[in-house]
């Protein structure tokens, strides 16, 4: 059944306020006149380019995708949809003036407070026709309690069950059968998306989409590696957070998302060669490097990243974005570039890496991050949806022990401030880093 | 009997077989006390020795980016007789005759104590990153290889796998007490040749992970879901994922009978 014009009004209704939200940033970023801003502006422009291609095949009735997280976006890029992650808003937009409204929304319609609220805010979007309802959706069905619930509503809602939805099944293992499993399972996506969009998988546009995307990933790890440099060349405002949505997020494979990585490269030596540090201020000090394993508190992250830079002297050097064990895809043949793009979305990239097998790599992150980094300090946010990882605290305080490294694990909700008040979290902060001598 | 004694076999095999192949080889032998191994290296060796990063500007060689083929590993045994101490074999090109390059690298690492043990297994691993112990020489993060720069100063000083050979060794027995004997086998022929330990490298992280998941058992934790379902808290999750899969899968069979018919 046709949706009818009203609803489909109604539908995107809010994803151009989102955008029209973003616009204002990118005047914001335009008016900083420095590199950074530079930076952020060009990539506020990908993004809006992004997100204008989604509004322009809504109104136009052209085929489009409602993606998920890690579902190759290598392979609907290179067939020309416009697509957007269904998860969109708490992980670009959380500090957007209408969030926390959104989540009170959630609650009143009964979503459990202990539910991740990067899950119950597009449950509460699609429940309230407020998404922009795809030609057909893509989940994942991988082992976060509220990500069944999320498929369900994706599944039964009024308005979008006559979406078709494939969901890839990531397996709970990482070995060579996981990974030749999932390439499978993306294949049999690809034949989803080619039926229910009529778009056509060509693989000499998968090579370039690829290839380009490889250039992206390498100019990534080179920037990660600045980032080892003590001082950090930047901190909270410029790093795996930004990495990670302008390879994974906006535009895959996009020649301006190469040119942007080439940038920030340029901009992080720079300041690697003056010397300079996450902050220019004179007097200021990196005084203690943190690893942060987790997302960043997008919902308040401007409440407390630059008090946290600026008063403590305390920079993160890393966070579960930023890490970085990604390879590169081979091109040379559709079963190689099938396999790689499996490992990618699979094993490698950040919350799938952790949340779906083995606790190892939470042990194995920290090692390696700790000592690569020159880390002081590992902090666990605790984010309320992060289930999987409250699991393994012990084992990520054990590693730290071996490590002789400090561990806090404070407890929040990484788009909420209220669940855990930010003075509250300040406080866990400041007491830490001062019992350990830091500051 | 240690469960990597075997590959060390294999591997010893494979240097065998290159060097028959005729491939240019080259043996260092580094057989002084750990505290005196760093002396007389061109470079500092130790804790902050290289505090900063080597940006692409200021590398003199890249050792194993992935493309040109990666490959290392570490292999230790409780029998130290099987282990040459103090020898560094290089087969291929030296970092000096490469300058501006990119090698395909392959370190091996074998190390051996009567003492030594799975407990050790996790730390000895480890030792493959050296992060910033040696001067002039940065280690990129990536898992399960080794990819490094050496800086064109280094260079200059005359940093070469000699040095590198020895700069390892001088850090794993200084810090690893219970290692008596240590080795190297560096390769840096050809994409092939490394690749070719590519095998060997599988099984060896296979077992790896054995051993770090039984560590964590001993200390009381399971890396591993391996609990009973029936008592399980989080079934009911478990039993939503299997519904979904079972109803995805029976909607590919009636597509597919809906097709056929």
């Amino acid at each position: 059944m046709a949706l009818t014009k009203e609803i489909k009004e109604l539908s995107i209704k809010r994803y151009k306020e989102e955008r029209d939200w973003f616009k204002l940033n990118l005047e914001g970023a335009e008016l900083l006149g420095t590199e950074e801003g530079e930076l952020s502006a060009r990539l506020l422009r990908i993004l809006l380019e992004s997100k204008e291609r989604v509004v322009d095949a809504v109104e136009n009735d052209k085929p489009f995708i409602g993606g998920y997280f890690c579902n190759a976006p290598e392979i609907f890029t290179s067939m020309g949809l416009p697509w957007f992650m269904v998860m969109e808003t708490p992980f670009l937009a959380a500090s957007a003036p209408f969030i926390l409204q959104d989540i009170d929304g959630a609650e009143e319609m009964g979503l459990g407070g202990d539910l991740c609220t990067a899950i119950r805010l597009p449950i509460y979007y699609i429940e309230n026709n407020m998404m922009p309802i795809p030609t057909c959706c893509l989940g994942l069905i991988y082992p976060c309690d509220g990500a069944p619930m999320l498929h369900q509503v994706l599944m039964h809602n009024s308005n979008w069950k006559n979406v078709p939805l494939y969901s890839c099944d990531p397996p709970y293992t990482s070995d060579e059968r996981a990974v030749r499993y999932f390439a499978d399972e993306l294949r049999e996506m690809t034949r989803f998306i080619e039926k229910h969009t009529g778009a056509k998988l060509k693989m000499d546009d998968l090579v370039d989409v690829c290839e380009r995307s490889n250039q992206v990933y390498t100019n990534w790890q080179e920037y990660m590696e600045y980032r080892k440099n003590v001082p950090c060349p930047h901190g909270w405002e410029m790093g795996g957070a930004q990495c990670f949505a302008i390879s994974q997020c906006f535009d895959v494979g996009n020649p301006k998302s190469v040119a942007w990585f080439e940038q920030l490269i340029k901009v992080g030596e720079d300041r690697i060669k003056k010397g300079l540090g996450a902050q220019s201020k004179e007097g200021w000090k990196e005084k203690v490097r943190l690893f942060w394993f987790d997302i960043m508190p997008y919902g308040w992250i401007f409440e407390f990243m630059p008090w946290l830079e600026e008063e403590l002297g305390a920079v993160i050097v890393n966070d579960m974005f930023g890490n970085f064990p990604y390879s590169l895809i081979d091109t040379s043949s559709e079963e190689a570039i099938y396999y790689d793009l499996a490992k990618r979305n699979l094993v490698d990239a950040p919350m799938i890496r952790q949340a779906r097998g083995t606790a190892e790599n939470f042990a194995e992150d920290i090692r390696r991050i700790v000592k690569d980094y020159k880390v002081d300090v590992v902090i666990w946010p605790g984010h309320m949806g992060h289930k999987d990882g409250a699991a393994t605290v012990g084992i990520m305080r054990e590693t730290c022990r071996d490590l002789d490294i400090p561990f806090l694990h404070i407890g929040l909700d990484l788009f909420d401030k209220r669940y855990t008040s930010i003075d509250e979290v300040k406080d866990k902060v400041v007491t830490f880093l001062e019992g350990h001598g830091f500051i | 009997m240690s469960v990597f004694d075997a590959y060390i076999e294999k591997v010893v095999e494979y240097v065998e077989a290159l060097r028959t192949r005729g491939v240019e080889t080259k043996e260092f032998t580094c057989l002084e006390a750990p505290d005196r191994i760093r002396d007389g290296l061109p470079i500092q060796v130790g804790p902050n020795a290289h505090r900063g990063i080597i940006l692409r500007s200021d590398t003199y060689l890249e050792l194993g980016n992935p493309l040109a083929g990666s490959c290392a590993f570490v292999l230790w045994t409780d029998k130290p007789s099987l282990v040459s101490d103090g020898k560094v074999t290089l087969l291929g090109p030296d970092i000096q005759e490469s300058a501006g390059g990119s090698l395909p690298f392959a370190q091996i690492l074998i190390v051996g104590g009567e003492e030594l043990s799975d407990k050790d297994h996790e730390s000895l691993v480890q030792h493959q990153y050296v992060s910033d112990r040696i001067e002039g020489y940065m280690i990129k993060s990536a898992p399960d290889r080794v990819w490094s720069r050496v800086s064109k100063e280094a260079a200059e000083k005359g940093f070469d796998f000699e040095t590198l050979g020895k700069a390892l060794m001088g850090i794993v027995k200084s810090e690893e007490p219970r290692v008596q004997a240590m080795e190297i086998v560096f390769v840096t022929t050809s994409k092939e040749d490394v690749e070719g330990l590519a095998n060997i490298a599988a099984q060896i992280r296979k077992i790896s992970k054995e051993i770090v998941k039984e560590n964590w058992k001993i200390r009381g934790y399971d890396i591993e879901c391996a609990s009973d379902c029936s008592s399980c808290a989080e079934k009911l999750v478990c039993d939503d994922i299997r519904e979904v899969i079972s109803v995805k899968k029976r909607k590919k069979r009636e597509a597919k009978a809906a097709g056929a018919s």
